[in-house]
């Protein structure tokens, strides 16, 4: 619950952003974030489905490669 | 230039440490990433990292958890939660329904959610039902949880709320006698959303070194390196070492619509008990979406269960980092994610499902 994943915008819809990240594509609340200018091509950080902060395109790829670390991991031990 | 994590391994291991230091966690994402990462064995034997109270499902109360139980077997509604509710246990007798997941099998309608988007989605689909969300989380579920009411919502979506602040568990910890615990390392996205500001009192007000982290090695080792040179040159501050999401202030859109929607009231946490000012109800303009106004029925009974745990279930301590989760007699044994018997086991938060998942090894 509390580990959020960054995802791409890709495009907005008033409130709502189609959000893409490793290939999964969600529908993202952006209400928690109307003050601050986004747009397609963005990265945001989410937590149950809404976009909690901006952040930068390096600090999106750094989160990833943690994830992937994660669920290599405990697919790992879970096939073990 | 930021270090990467050997660098800052290195740089560690160069501190004339004292013999023990205790660094507490609060926040089962660090946990999930320590954990992970096997950073204990990489540290110095003399640094012990505690995980803390970072755990929502875990400290949802046993009342609540039956409350939910009871309101979707015996009235007309659909009950969503987070899929990890689903499978905590509750301590009534064994022929009794004891979880979320088992009152489903018996023909309650219960869906798991990921998000209240979603929960928006079914109240509209389903216009003819009340749909409860037994909503449990830390400020990073329940500032969403929030937005989604202020946007607005359908009357049909009504809100069991168990949402909880994180810091007043740790000032709790840090007034009472024996903390267990010498640097605290403060939750990245708790911190994004309400801002950095909620943890100077753990400086200001106790001495103690703190450090807000994300959640790769690098952030985190730079929060233990940092709240480690605070304690040697005893000079405390609260640093930010996750400053690519966490300013002083946090997400003040956020924290605006928590508050017009949720006023904070004291709450019970599960083997704890009550804490001042920790946890949320809905201001009066949301009453209308309170399922506890709507289904009072159940609260006498709830009531009864506060402070119920199961029979030999540590919980309570692993929660408050007093012991560790291999040190519960049950750990591995009669409790595993298969069959939980306490909340720590079930969510992913939980620092018992987490050593379980990564590590395994029952106690040393
Ligand atoms: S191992 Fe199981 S019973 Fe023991 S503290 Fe953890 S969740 Fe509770």
């Amino acid at each position: 619950m509390c580990l959020g994943i960054p995802m791409q915008i890709v495009e907005i819809n008033g409130y709502t952003a189609r959000c893409e990240a490793k290939g999964v594509e969600r529908d993202i609340s952006l209400f928690m974030l109307q003050d601050d200018a986004v747009e397609p091509g963005d990265y945001v950080m989410v937590h149950v489905g809404y976009a909690i902060q901006k952040i930068s395109e390096q600090d999106a790829r750094s989160s990833w490669e943690l994830f992937d670390e994660i669920l290599a991991a405990e697919s790992a031990l879970s096939n073990a | 230039m930021s270090l990467n994590a050997q660098q800052w391994l290195q740089q560690i291991r160069q501190l004339p440490l004292p013999e023990k230091v205790r660094i507490m966690n609060v926040c089962g994402g660090h946990e999930r990433s320590i954990t992970q990462a096997g950073l204990r064995s990489a540290l110095p034997d003399n640094i012990e990292l505690i995980p803390g109270p970072g755990c929502p499902v875990c400290v949802c109360p046993e009342e609540d958890v039956y409350e939910a139980i009871q309101i979707a077997l015996n009235e007309e509604v659909i009950l969503v939660a987070f899929g990890d509710m689903l499978r905590v246990p509750v301590n009534v007798r064994k022929s009794e329904v004891r979880s979320l997941e088992q009152a489903k099998a018996r023909g309650a309608d219960i869906r798991p959610v990921a998000s209240p988007t979603d929960v928006v989605r079914i109240a509209r689909d389903n216009p003819d039902k009340d749909v409860v969300f037994f909503a449990a989380g830390f400020e990073t579920t329940t500032a969403p949880v929030a937005a989604m009411l202020a946007e607005g919502v359908p009357d049909n979506l009504l809100l069991l709320l168990s949402g909880r602040l994180t810091w007043p568990a740790v000032a709790m910890l840090l007034a009472s006698d024996e903390p267990g615990f010498d640097c605290l390392v403060a939750p990245g996205h708790v911190a994004t959303v309400m801002g950095a500001k909620e943890w100077h009192f753990v400086v200001e007000q106790h001495q103690l070194p703190a450090a807000v982290a994300g959640f790769n090695n690098e952030s985190l080792l730079a929060a233990f390196y940092s709240s480690l040179r605070q304690l040697l040159e005893d000079k405390p501050f609260l640093d930010n070492c996750y400053p690519e999401l966490v300013t002083e202030e946090g997400n003040a859109q956020a924290k605006k619509h928590l508050y017009e929607v949720m006023q904070v009231t004291d709450a019970n946490w599960r083997g704890i008990g009550t804490i001042p000012a920790s946890g949320f109800g809905l201001t009066r303009k949301y009453t209308a979406h309170d399922a506890r106004l709507k289904y009072p029925g159940y609260q006498d009974e709830a009531r009864k269960r506060a402070g119920e745990m199961p029979p030999g279930c540590d919980c309570a301590r692993v929660v408050l980092g007093k012991i560790y989760p291999t040190e519960c007699k049950l750990y591995g044994a009669a409790c595993t994610p298969r069959n939980p018997i306490g909340p720590c086991m079930v969510s992913d938060e939980g620092a018992c499902r987490i050593w379980w998942s990564n590590v395994r090894k029952p106690a040393a």
